[in-house]
């Protein structure tokens, strides 16, 4: 393993003519971080209710009718609770999602209109998401968009951790990838849990007679058979392996972030140091749940508002790890992560009598990062009046989800393979979210695949 | 400054490594490499076939399928049933299994009984008025008890398939006991609505289930009326209870052309897949059906069970009186209660319930992707049994007496709450989870274990979602799930009882006591140490985990060399690798062997 990201720090901690030195042999490009890109796919689960954290303001069409279809749970304009304008007062965001408004006008942070998947049309949280997931709209070997997008990605011969799915479960995206690897947390994955005196290696060696093998050298002999489940140990072994010399607990954040005091924030500070440490990150998911707000949804009005809550952890999460990331020059980077926020669906236009939201359909997607053409809006709205609506209910989807997710395979990972990652797909089209320049949009060949796996 | 430097001697060694073009041995591997395949074979993909895996005895591989563990106990009770062959003792097994109530589980009952829970026993009105409280640790104190009962009948209950059919239903009809609003009723949940059920009728069972404290929150039924319709619960009724999504047609007319008809349990015609209007039309049938639990309209209603509400007290519709249409089924209007009734009747014996539940069980019990032959033949005895008080025993009986389920073994693995719980039970642990506190700044073991149970992904009743853990390879065979079920299990064999890391209570388990037991003094060399638990955590001694133990035990003796079981420091100026710390080694090769694929799979 070669820790280039270890290096330049080490660099700037010690001699700088060593690093000068160091960097002119090797080559390194002094004002991009990693030599890569990082995609980060957010997924919202249950249903984020898009039309709370991205309401019409003041100046949009929609807003009377926005107000009729949600008596009490609208974002107000004035007062308290009222939503933070941008886009010329077109849209207010939640106003529990300051930061995410501060991104916006900083110009890092996007918004696509009317997202969700085209067909089959699916009020199924469980469908949906799986749809979106695999990629291929209900039919699948259960290999994730995520997991063809790396396997296609055309990545050099050694790289230390491709993928990280941040949680106990793998993401559905990333399921069948055999690069990824499936992390709760950092400091916690080592199995170090046995007795001292035959612990962890190298821990206990110093003070064991010569000779000695401890539990984590004997474990990866009992996991050498073919196997499905052999094979699965192999990779959790591969992971321990990579992730063990890493010191989670040391890892202090950059540029003034702080991280707010949630699992979902731990995990984002957690891919924050991957990526600072050069271990060849491309892809990583990160799940928040909570949702699904059929009922006592609240509002920022109230004091009782459980939306906001989950509202303002993403925004604070989100805005520390951007912070974070947002060094200068060879710190820089958020020039090289692009966070991409989706969820499975919008919800129903019109509250329901407990103070929720039903399940819909058209919802929203954030693009966050120091390579998206941030501060605008993109794709177009359908408009709340009755006769706008998909079957009178729902927001339509008039952006195609795929559409968004192979502008940033193409023009930040460089994977041009978008028809691969998403079988049936066709037409690409950038709304230009993402800077970088466009290459010709292709299918996977299957004979270097073939050729690949062999 | 010292982890700076650390981090710069490091970095640079990793530098000149690769400077060099050098791949040390110490040098973490990289998880995309040359020569590895980037995709699994997953699914329908998979195309090679799974190793001819060594084999455990049969009786061994169906108690690792069928209970929470194969335990040497359990299998020297299942040798002993009358019967010539295996396949005769498996029957008599079943059979027992089924009738649980027959079953003595007396020293089951006296470790719940010696846990000081007093929340289990509690009526549902008793832990609404006593529980339904501001104060946090009151009110989670029904399902943390619950979770340690659960926990305890896991390991010593007598009633093993009781306890495996208890989970697989709290999974099909998941909710989050820590919910704020479930939390302080869930023993009714357990014990009134899924325990009862287990071996009993489906349609009662999903009856129950919606009338329940836990169900009517945790999908927001009771709130749900005419005016003011809340579909969650309808929605997962249909998607998750009974027909599946599997059987979900999308968004489309429900008298669109290309959705075929069937026949129900009533042999009338019936639509096969369920589309979006099913789910609003089962909504309004649904509405009044809701709880006495204080609501504005009647106030003096409020000890939590349920109650159908034709009207508020205003004299308003509570529940919607006019037609539905569910499935290609026009309901009468002004039927009130039995709109839900009729509709449960629908659902409960409609063709793809059966195929779902079907298909979901031998999923437990089979494989990932059941053979569609069993699922079929297993569907069809649901769909001719739906009315039959002893449906779910006749179906679960004739799962585990297929010959799938008899020669399938090893696509499944333990989920991690199996894993832990035939850990405990294989190994003759001694755990009593209560509630108790051993003093100030101490971490109780209960609490050590359940949160290293949510690292691995699977504490009990912790899945937020309606859909239930998942049941297949793929979720918990990730790394994230796995590493930390290694984690947890070599814990296990370090964790005090009480106190994890207090060396003056007793071990969790006595793995030194038992080898001494089991084994004269001398005959304990690493051979017989390791074949000893081997047989008592694997019911076999396969390769290459029984040779690597021995390996790890005997260090640098031979393997039947008898090694001294001490703990002490055998380094130093006359280093003696051979006796260095004997007694945590052993636990260690305890650790290697419940961490082996051979303990793990089922």
């Amino acid at each position: 393993m070669f820790d280039r990201r270890d290096f330049l720090k080490t660099c700037s901690i010690g001699s700088s003519a060593l690093a000068l030195a160091a960097a002119g042999k090797l080559g390194f490009a002094a004002e991009r971080a990693n030599s890569y890109d990082t995609l980060v796919v957010v997924f919202l689960r249950g249903g984020m209710d898009a039309l709370s954290l991205l309401s019409p303001g003041g100046s949009n069409p929609s807003r009377g009718d926005y107000e009729t279809k949600r008596p009490s749970l609208k974002v107000p304009l004035t007062g308290t609770g009222a939503g933070l304008a941008i886009a010329g007062d077109q849209w207010r965001l939640h106003p529990r999602a300051p930061q995410l408004r501060d991104l916006y006008t900083g110009n890092k942070l996007a918004v696509v209109l009317g997202t969700g998947m085209p067909a089959p049309v699916t009020r199924s949280h469980f469908d949906a998401q799986l749809n979106m997931e695999l990629g291929l709209a209900g039919q699948g070997n259960g290999v994730g968009w995520l997991a063809r997008a790396l396997a296609s990605a055309g990545l050099p011969p050694s790289v230390t951790m491709p993928a990280v799915s941040a949680g106990s479960i793998t993401a559905t995206a990333l399921l069948g990838s055999t690069e990824s690897i499936t992390l709760g947390s950092g400091a916690d994955f080592r199995i170090d849990s046995g007795s001292w005196a035959w612990n962890m290696e190298p821990d206990f060696l110093g003070t064991a007679p010569a000779g000695a093998r401890g539990i984590f050298s004997v474990l990866p002999e009992l996991w050498t058979d073919s196997g499905t489940l052999e094979a699965a140990g192999r990779q959790t072994l591969d992971a321990l392996s990579v992730v063990k010399p890493i010191d989670f607990d040391a890892y202090a954040p950059a540029n003034g972030a702080v991280y707010p005091d949630t699992d979902f924030a731990d995990r984002l500070k957690m891919l924050a140091q991957l990526i600072k440490r050069d271990v060849g990150l491309r892809i990583a998911t990160i799940d928040l749940g909570g949702w699904d707000t059929h009922e006592s949804q609240g509002s920022p009005v109230n004091s009782y508002d459980p939306f906001g809550n989950k509202v303002e952890e993403l925004s604070r999460g989100l805005h520390a790890f951007f912070t974070d990331l947002n060094g200068s020059a060879a710190n820089n980077y958020a020039a090289t992560t692009s966070v991409v926020v989706m969820s499975e669906f919008g919800r129903r236009v019109r509250e329901n009598d407990g103070g929720g939201t039903d399940h819909g359909y058209g919802s929203i997607m954030l693009a966050l990062g120091g390579a998206v053409n941030g501060g605008q809006t993109y794709g177009t709205f359908g408009g709340l009046a009755n006769a706008q609506l998909f079957e009178g209910a729902d927001v339509q989807v008039t952006t195609d989800y795929r559409r968004v997710m192979s502008e940033a395979l193409i023009r930040r990972l460089r994977n041009p393979n978008v028809y691969y990652a998403f079988p049936g797909y066709s037409g690409y089209a950038p709304l230009g979210v993402f800077q970088g320049s466009d290459l010709p949009p292709a299918n996977f060949d299957q004979i270097f695949r073939n050729g690949f796996q062999a | 400054m010292a982890s700076a430097f650390a981090s710069q001697v490091f970095s640079r060694r990793n530098l000149f490594q690769a400077l060099a073009g050098a791949v040390g041995a110490d040098t973490a591997p990289a998880m995309h490499r040359p020569g590895k395949a980037p995709l699994a074979d997953t699914g329908e993909a998979k195309s090679q076939p799974e190793p001819n895996l060594s084999l455990p005895p049969a009786g061994v591989r169906w108690l690792q399928k069928a209970t929470y563990g194969y335990s040497s106990t359990e299998y020297a009770q299942f040798q002993a049933l009358p019967g010539a062959s295996d396949d005769e003792r498996w029957s008599n097994w079943v059979a027992r299994q089924l009738n649980p109530a027959a079953i003595s589980d007396s020293a089951c009952d006296a470790r719940l009984a010696s846990g000081g829970f007093t929340t289990l026993g509690k009526t549902l009105p008793q832990l609404w008025t006593q529980h339904r409280v501001e104060d946090y640790l009151t009110r989670i104190q029904p399902i943390a008890e619950v979770e340690c009962a659960t926990t305890i009948r896991a390991v010593y209950s007598q009633r093993q398939l009781f306890e495996v059919m208890t989970d697989f239903w709290h999974d099909h009809f998941s909710t989050f006991g820590w919910d704020y609003d479930c939390a302080p009723v869930f023993p009714h949940y357990d014990r009134d609505v899924i325990r009862p059920n287990v071996f009993g009728n489906f349609r009662t069972l999903l009856e129950a289930v919606c009338k329940s404290t836990v169900m009517m929150y945790y999908l927001d039924l009771h709130g749900s009326s005419a005016a003011g319709p809340n579909e969650n619960y309808a929605r997962e009724l249909i998607e998750l209870h009974t027909l599946g999504a599997e059987n979900y047609a999308g968004v489309l007319s429900p008298d669109d052309p290309s959705l075929a008809m069937g026949t129900g349990g009533d042999g009338l015609s019936i639509r096969l897949k369920y589309v979006d209007e099913d789910v609003y039309e089962a909504c309004r049938a649904l509405t009044g059906w809701t709880l006495r639990n204080g609501h504005w309209s009647y106030p003096g209603d409020n000890d939590g069970t349920f109650i159908y509400r034709e009207l508020y007290s205003s004299g308003l519709s509570w529940h919607d009186r006019f037609t539905k249409y569910v499935l290609s089924r026009r309901f009468a209007p002004d039927m009130g209660q039995q709109d839900g009734i009729k509709l449960f009747d629908l659902l409960a014996s409609h063709p793809g319930t059966a195929m779902f539940v079907a298909r979901k069980l031998c999923r437990r019990f089979i494989s990932d992707e059941p053979p569609q032959s069993l699922v079929s033949s297993i569907a069809t005895l649901f769909l001719s049994t739906w009315q039959a008080p002893d449906q779910l025993k006749q179906v679960t009986q004739a799962v585990l007496l297929s010959s799938e389920f008899k020669n399938s073994w090893g696509s499944k693995m333990k989920r991690p709450f199996n894993s832990l719980a035939g850990a405990l039970r294989a190994t003759g642990a001694d755990y009593t989870p209560t509630l108790a506190t051993y003093g100030a700044n101490t971490w109780p073991t209960k609490d050590e274990i359940n949160s290293r149970l949510q690292q691995c992904g699977q504490r009990k009743f912790y899945w937020p979602s309606p859909n239930g853990y998942p049941d297949k390879l793929a979720a918990w065979s990730s790394s994230g799930s796995l590493a930390m079920t290694w984690k947890l299990l070599v814990r296990l064999t370090e964790i005090h009882k009480e106190v994890g890391y207090d060396n003056n209570r007793p071990f969790l388990i006595d793995i030194l006591g038992q080898t001494n037991t089991a084994l004269a003094s001398n005959d304990r060399t690493a051979a017989n140490i390791v074949g000893y638990w081997c047989d008592r955590i694997l019911g076999f001694r396969p390769e290459p985990v029984y040779s690597k133990a021995v390996n790890f035990l005997r260090q640098n003796a031979a393997p039947t060399d008898v090694l001294t079981l001490n703990e002490t420091w055998a380094g130093g100026a006359n280093p003696n690798l051979r006796n260095h710390y004997t007694q945590s080694r052993l636990r260690a090769t305890v650790a290697l062997i419940l961490c082996c694929p051979d303990a793990l799979r089922r």
